[in-house]
Parts: structure tokens; C-alpha cells; sequence
């Protein structure tokens, strides 16, 4: 699975993308066509390297971060070039010049970096036989035409240009006769080199990134996880970016969540506005931050790696799709069910399933989900309103409403029995009181129909 | 030549044609051949597909753009693969036309080239600012086909108007059209206080009281269907963001307490209003004025029309300095109306 094969997760990814400093379109492409990275060995290294950047941003004078962004600017996609290059085909100008730009900069990026002792963190292969190759003259700028000096012959065509304006057609020809020979010489002794300006395009790509990951991890307060082993994630204060910059453009805080979850099943039950769907939301979010290499919004974090990430919420975009949102959430279950029985280490967030059918079967289904899933070799982090018997699973609950105030941290409680807030709630938002007394009443005489009406 | 030291006093050229074959072409020759290219860093681009060899509409000949040496150039990829001159890549943009990227090279020889440059008006901006970093002095834009967008004073600084028997056969018609048009890029720069208050509105409608207090009209756009005018007795200046029209301004002149009010336009780009229209605008008493105003040059005159018609150039250029009050020039040949 790629970067942008979830960017549309309703987990909120692309948001954190959006917030990428990238200088290139390159960059941009090579990181949402990377893979999701399923071992600890892959995932340690690309730390390791994120580290080094991100302690270069901290300690490195901002002009200077702002000289190397300038000139990651400058990279350019120029694969179909590399491949006609591989392909032994004869390079025309603006592929050569696209050649000799790219060298040019590999060669000004690897001198800044080494000014940082930054030079072994991602190699850029030297490219000076390159550079020599199609800067003749040893100017050192990043133009390109068929240098005099690759041929005295077409020297003279072109001096001969200058001096009879009005024989100039008959002496271009001569000399692009000329010049698709020089071409033709350049592109070979180039051939040699396809795999070395590929892999330097690929490492300013990659030098791009990660300074980008390191100025976004400074910016908005992420932090370095380390990868669980014992199958456990822990999270200390994490939070949702976006929610939290939403939250901060209205004048108001975000709350910084703390929660652990295993191989067992976490059932969240808590109040209406109580924060559930973020944490899920944010679970799922920081899980793939960690398999992509990004900073993890969490003062610390210490997560296990996943093979396959399920995040089941009822506002699934398949609704646009045709299917009723029961149909879609079911579907989407279902996978979650048939993924559990492969062996592979699963991560499945569910945000209140069967929560739109009616609540006898809707319990019935939530607890029968539990039931065939707390059997598997998965992490399952569950909410619901509904009451129902927790059996193995952990119980988590919001703290909900505390003198007034919603507080959004989760306690660990021993059984899934939900609160009964919703009318508070909806009291304190200030809901029309005619509705409210009424459902109250209706609570109050055991659910049983009301036998007054106003009317009478 | 007045003309040609005119151009110099600024950073940027377009030249427009009120119509093809107008002689637009000719014009950015007839400069480009006169231009000081040993004291002065001259670059050459144009707004999307032309010079071709040919006229893609009425397949008469058109002369191609040759360059001298040292002058930078913007084309699209596909016409530097086909240039006629030895010339030196800079830069090859992320931006692509229908023709590929734009190219930006330096001519080492003269020679000829066909110019398809970015094809909208926010890269020709971008391309003209890149120009900044290799020390040019003067970046002439070949405008395209009844695109006045490039003549926009946001793009550039000065331009040349090129008209001619293409736009009309008939003298009086060509002459009071070609008038029109530069009485609007003739048109007033409003008061600096109205300026202040206006340049940072990009939509609406607006306007300024007598006390200088401004009212925002809740008009999307001088478009709008609903158009009222309620509570503007003291209306001073009428502020339209974008463009003007016919509709809007008839309103305006029907309206007692507006017909002798000063209406603000961004530059003279914005204005589709017909020229019968504009001027009775005017004889009611009313004023149109802008917020940027690009320099008009010169006007030039191609007395014949690709379908072989041949007005008097004397005749021609005669009536046109007329009614125009400003040099007015028949590049072909090459010599000052009077």
C-alpha cells in the first residue's frame, strides 16, 4: 500500500500532507508513491535519518535552511530522461541541459549538507565526470548548449554565422549536422552514468522530505515514537493536528489524550461530544504517521507495527457511493472480519458500529462483533452506545461532564456500562426544552409510553 | 527615434492587435530590430501560440520573430527544438503548454524563432518575474489574438496598439473603434485617496460617500441581475472590482442621482462596454477613471487586410492622429503619420 492510496482517509492524513513544506513536485510524487513500511528494521532506519534532520532544523541558522529549500526548488522530475538516457537514445538539448541542471545541483546540495556534517546521512552520488561532460569549458553554471569547444569545426560554422547573417540557413544545417554528432557522443558517454543521476535525483527527493518531516515535526510539536514490542501501543498526550488548529483558530484548547491498547479488545464508551471519534480518529492517523516516517503527535509514543490498517467510521464516503450507510459500515466490517482470519497483524478502529439500525439488534451485533474478534491476533479499539456485555474487553470511558466542563481524558472502568448524558448534553447546548422534559418524562416512567398527550 | 527610446524609459512591452493581421507582428519586428541590445538585456516571450509561419486562420503569410544576439527568449519546447538559431538553455519551467514546457535560452547568433510562451496571464507573470534574476531590462510581450489581457498594466507597463484594415474596411469605423479603445487605456488614474481605499477590493461592487466612507453594495458583480441602486443619493465614486458592462452602466446613467458619478475600474482590461454605450455615459456628465493605467506607446496602422483590401495609409494614419492626438505609425512603410 502507497502514501496516496489512503490520503483520503477520513482519519485525516491529507491534512498533514497539505502541511508539508515540500520545494518539490518531485518530492511530492516520490513520497505519496512510497510504500507503508511493515518492519522495525525499515522503520528504525528511517528515524534514524529523520533524527539527524531534525536535529540539523533545531540547531541550524534558519537563512541557511532557507538557501537549501531555495535550491530543492530547483529539482525537477526528469525520469523520462534517466530512461532514455538507460535506453542508449540520443539526449536533445533540453534533455541535456535537464542532465547538467540536475548534476549541478546534486553536486551545490551535497556541499551545503557536508558544511553540516550532514554528508553521510543520504549519500548523493558525486557527479562531477557529469558536470565535466557537459560543461566543456569548466564554467560551473547551470546552462546548456553545444559548447564551442566540443568542436573547432562548428566553431567556425558559427563564426562564419555571425559575419554573413544571410548565409545563416545553409550554415545551421552544416552545423547541426555537427551538433547531433556532438549529441550523439555526449549521450553515450552519459549512458554510463543513468543509474548514478538516478539515484541523485532520488536522494535530493529524499533530503526534501525529510527536511520537510523535521520542520513540520518543530511546528506543530510532534515527537520520535519508538516501535513497541510487546504488541502494546502507548500513547502519553496526543492529540490531532487538525482538530487541535481548528480548535486554536476559535480561541479554544485541545485536550490531550492518554491511552494504551493491546492485543485485547478496548471497548470507548463515554458521553455524546465526549471526543471518542477523535481519539479513533486520531489512533488511526497516528498509526499510519508511524508506517510513512512522519513525527507522531504525542508528548511520547511507543506504537506496534501493523500489517493492515482498518479504520471503520459511519460517515464512510461509500455512502456517496450508492450503498445506505448501515449497508457500507456493514461491508466494511465484514472486510475487517475476513482480513482477522489471515495471518497478519491487523488494526482495526471502529467508530460505533450498527449504530443506525435499532438498538435490540444493534446491541446484539456490537457485542456478537466483540465476541468473534476478541479471539483474533488484532488490536481492536471499539466505541459504542450501546449496553452491552464487555466480556474479555478492556473498558475504557470518557470522563465526560465535570462541573460543567467536558473532560475528554479516558478512564479505565470495569464494565461497558454507558453514561447517561445525552440529555444533559443536549440541555446544555441549549436544545429546545419541550423535547427534552419530554424525553426525560418518558425516562422516568420506564420507557413506557406516555398515556397524556397536550391535546387532552 | 522617439519611439524606440519611449519604449526604454520602461521594464516591460506588450504589443496588442486589435485583430489578426493588424500588423502586430510587424511591430515587434520593426522594435526588436531597433532596440540597443549591446547596453540593454532585451527578453522576448508571447502569451500562448504565435508566430507561426504561417496564419492558422486565414493561411496568409506571416513574417517570423528574429532575434538578434544576446536577447533572452521564453518559447515552448516544441518551437526551441525547431529554432533557426544558436541559443543557450537557462531554464526549462515546470509549467507545460500545449506545446510543452516553456524553455527560457539566450540567442548566441541571431536567427529566427517561433514564440508560444506560457499561455495564461498568471505564468506570463511568473515568467516575466523569474526574468529579474538574470538582469533583464526590458521584457517585451507579443500578445495574442484580441487578448488584451497582456497589455493589463498588473502584466505589464507599456504597450503598443497595432490596428489596421483587418479590424475594419471602413475608414470611419476603424478610426472611431481604434479610438475607443484608446480612450480607454488612456483613461485617469483616480484620486490616490480612492486608490488607497480600493486597490485591496478584488470582488464586489462598492462605493464611496461624499464623506469618504465606503459602502460595499452587495453586488457580485457589475453582472448581477439585481441590480439596485437604494440610499446612494451621496454616492461620490462607484467602485466596480471587476468587469464593466453595458447593463451596468446603462443603469447607472438612468439613475438621476448617479449619471454624473465617477465610476473606478481596476485597469482598462476590465471594460466590455460598446463605444456608443461609453459615451453617452459621458455626455450625461459621468466619469470613468482607474486604479492602474499601463503607458500607451504608440499606435500602429497595417492599412491592408488578408483578404487584399488596401486602404490609404496616408488617409488612414491622417484621420487616426486625428482623433486620437498620438504619433501614429505604418511600420511597413516605416515612416510617421501626420
Amino acid at each position: 500500500m502507497q502514501l496516496k492510496n489512503i490520503i483520503d482517509s477520513p482519519c485525516g492524513i491529507r491534512y498533514m500532507l497539505d502541511q508539508l513544506d515540500l520545494q518539490s513536485g518531485f518530492a511530492r510524487r516520490w513520497l505519496l508513491d512510497s510504500p507503508m513500511m511493515t518492519t522495525g528494521d525499515e522503520i528504525a532506519v528511517n528515524y534514524e535519518v529523520l533524527r539527524r534532520f531534525y536535529d540539523f532544523v533545531q540547531r541550524v541558522d534558519t537563512t541557511y535552511i532557507d538557501t537549501l529549500c531555495h535550491k530543492l526548488c530547483g529539482l525537477k522530475d526528469i525520469r523520462t530522461t534517466i530512461s532514455n538516457l538507460s535506453r542508449k537514445a540520443t539526449l536533445d538539448d533540453i534533455e541535456l541541459f535537464e542532465v547538467k541542471h540536475l548534476a549541478m545541483l546534486g553536486t551545490y546540495v551535497a556541499k551545503l549538507m557536508r558544511q553540516h556534517g550532514m554528508d553521510g546521512v543520504i549519500g548523493i552520488p558525486d557527479m562531477d565526470e557529469v558536470i565535466n561532460i557537459l560543461d566543456p569549458d569548466g564554467l560551473r553554471i547551470a546552462t546548456f548548449y553545444i559548447y564551442d569547444s566540443y568542436s573547432e569545426p562548428l566553431k567556425d560554422l558559427r563564426n562564419q554565422m555571425r559575419q554573413h547573417p544571410e548565409q545563416q540557413d545553409e550554415l545551421l544545417l552544416k552545423a547541426n549536422e555537427i551538433e547531433m554528432a556532438v549529441r550523439e557522443e555526449l549521450s553515450t558517454k552519459l549512458h554510463h552514468f543513468a543509474g548514478t543521476i538516478e539515484q541523485a535525483q532520488l536522494a535530493l527527493a529524499q533530503i526534501d522530505v525529510n527536511l520537510a518531516k523535521a520542520m513540520q515535526m518543530q511546528h506543530m510539536g510532534l515527537n520520535f515514537p519508538t516501535v513497541s514490542s510487546d504488541g502494546a501501543s502507548r500513547y502519553l498526550a496526543m492529540f490531532h493536528p487538525q482538530v487541535k488548529a481548528a480548535l486554536e483558530n476559535r480561541g479554544k484548547a485541545f485536550q490531550p489524550v492518554d491511552i494504551t491498547f493491546g492485543l485485547e479488545p478496548t471497548l470507548i464508551t463515554g458521553a455524546n461530544m465526549g471526543g471518542k471519534t477523535v481519539v479513533l480518529k486520531t489512533l488511526t492517523l497516528c498509526q499510519y504517521l508511524f508506517q510513512f516516517g512522519f513525527g507522531i503527535p504525542a508528548s511520547s509514543a511507543a506504537i506496534a507495527l501493523k500489517d493492515d490498517i482498518h479504520f471503520c467510521i459511519g460517515d464512510d464516503q461509500s455512502v456517496e457511493k450508492g450503498l445506505s450507510s448501515f449497508a457500507a459500515e456493514m461491508k466494511h466490517i465484514d472486510a475487517v472480519i475476513k482480513a482477522s482470519r489471515e495471518n497478519r497483524k491487523l488494526l482495526a478502529l471502529i467508530d460505533e458500529p450498527a449504530r443506525t439500525t435499532n438498538p435490540t439488534e444493534g446491541a446484539a451485533l456490537v457485542t456478537a462483533l466483540l465476541r468473534v474478534l476478541a479471539g483474533r491476533d488484532m488490536s481492536l479499539v471499539m466505541t459504542t452506545h450501546y449496553d452491552i456485555e464487555p466480556g474479555d474487553a478492556r473498558c475504557l470511558r470518557v470522563k465526560g461532564f465535570v462541573d460543567g466542563e467536558m473532560d475528554y481524558a479516558l478512564v479505565e472502568v470495569q464494565d461497558g456500562e454507558v453514561p447517561h448524558e445525552a440529555l444533559n448534553i443536549a440541555q446544555a447546548l441549549g436544545i429546545d426544552s419541550e423535547w427534552i422534559n419530554k424525553a426525560r418524562d418518558l425516562l422516568q416512567h420506564g420507557g413506557a409510553p406516555i398515556q397524556q398527550s397536550d391535546n387532552h | 527615434m522617439p519611439f524606440i527610446n519611449d519604449i526604454l524609459k520602461y521594464s516591460s512591452l506588450s504589443i496588442v492587435g486589435l485583430e489578426k493581421n493588424t500588423g502586430k507582428t510587424e511591430c515587434l519586428k520593426y522594435v526588436l530590430d531597433r532596440l540597443p541590445v549591446k547596453t540593454k538585456r532585451i527578453a522576448v516571450t508571447s502569451i500562448g501560440i504565435d508566430g507561426e509561419t504561417v496564419d492558422q486562420v486565414t493561411r496568409t503569410q506571416k513574417p517570423e520573430i528574429v532575434l538578434r544576439e544576446g536577447m533572452y527568449f521564453g518559447t515552448s519546447e516544441m518551437h526551441y527544438r525547431q529554432r533557426r538559431l544558436v541559443s543557450e538553455l537557462i531554464d526549462v519551467s515546470d509549467e507545460s503548454t500545449s506545446l510543452g514546457r516553456v524553455v527560457t535560452a539566450k540567442a548566441l547568433t541571431g536567427g529566427k524563432i517561433l514564440l508560444s510562451g506560457p499561455s495564461s496571464g498568471s505564468s506570463l507573470k511568473r515568467w516575466m518575474g523569474s526574468m529579474g534574476q538574470y538582469g533583464i531590462d526590458l521584457v517585451i510581450i507579443d500578445g495574442a489574438l484580441s487578448r488584451m489581457s497582456s497589455a493589463s498594466p498588473a502584466v505589464s507597463q507599456s504597450m503598443i496598439l497595432a490596428t489596421g484594415a483587418a479590424y475594419s474596411a471602413n475608414i470611419s469605423t476603424l478610426v472611431s473603434n481604434t479610438a475607443h479603445v484608446v480612450d480607454l487605456v488612456n483613461l485617469d488614474l483616480t484620486a490616490e485617496a480612492n486608490m488607497r481605499m480600493l486597490a485591496p477590493l478584488e470582488h464586489g461592487v462598492w462605493f464611496i460617500d461624499t464623506d469618504g466612507v465606503l459602502h460595499d453594495l452587495n453586488m457580485l458583480s457589475s453582472l448581477s441581475q439585481d441590480i439596485r441602486f437604494e440610499g446612494m443619493e451621496n454616492c461620490a465614486t462607484l467602485y466596480v472590482a471587476g468587469a464593466l458592462v453595458d447593463s451596468f452602466l446603462e443603469k447607472v446613467r438612468q439613475n438621476k442621482h448617479l449619471r454624473q458619478t465617477e465610476i473606478v475600474v481596476r485597469d482598462f482590461t476590465k471594460i466590455f462596454v460598446s463605444p456608443q454605450q461609453f459615451k453617452l455615459f459621458l455626455k450625461a456628465g459621468g466619469r470613468v477613471s482607474v486604479l492602474q493605467k499601463s503607458k500607451l506607446i504608440a499606435v500602429t496602422v497595417n492599412p491592408t487586410s488578408p483578404s487584399g483590401y488596401v486602404l490609404d495609409s496616408d488617409t488612414l494614419c491622417g484621420k487616426l492622429t486625428e482623433a486620437i492626438g498620438l504619433p501614429v505609425y505604418d511600420l511597413l512603410k516605416s515612416k510617421k503619420c501626420n
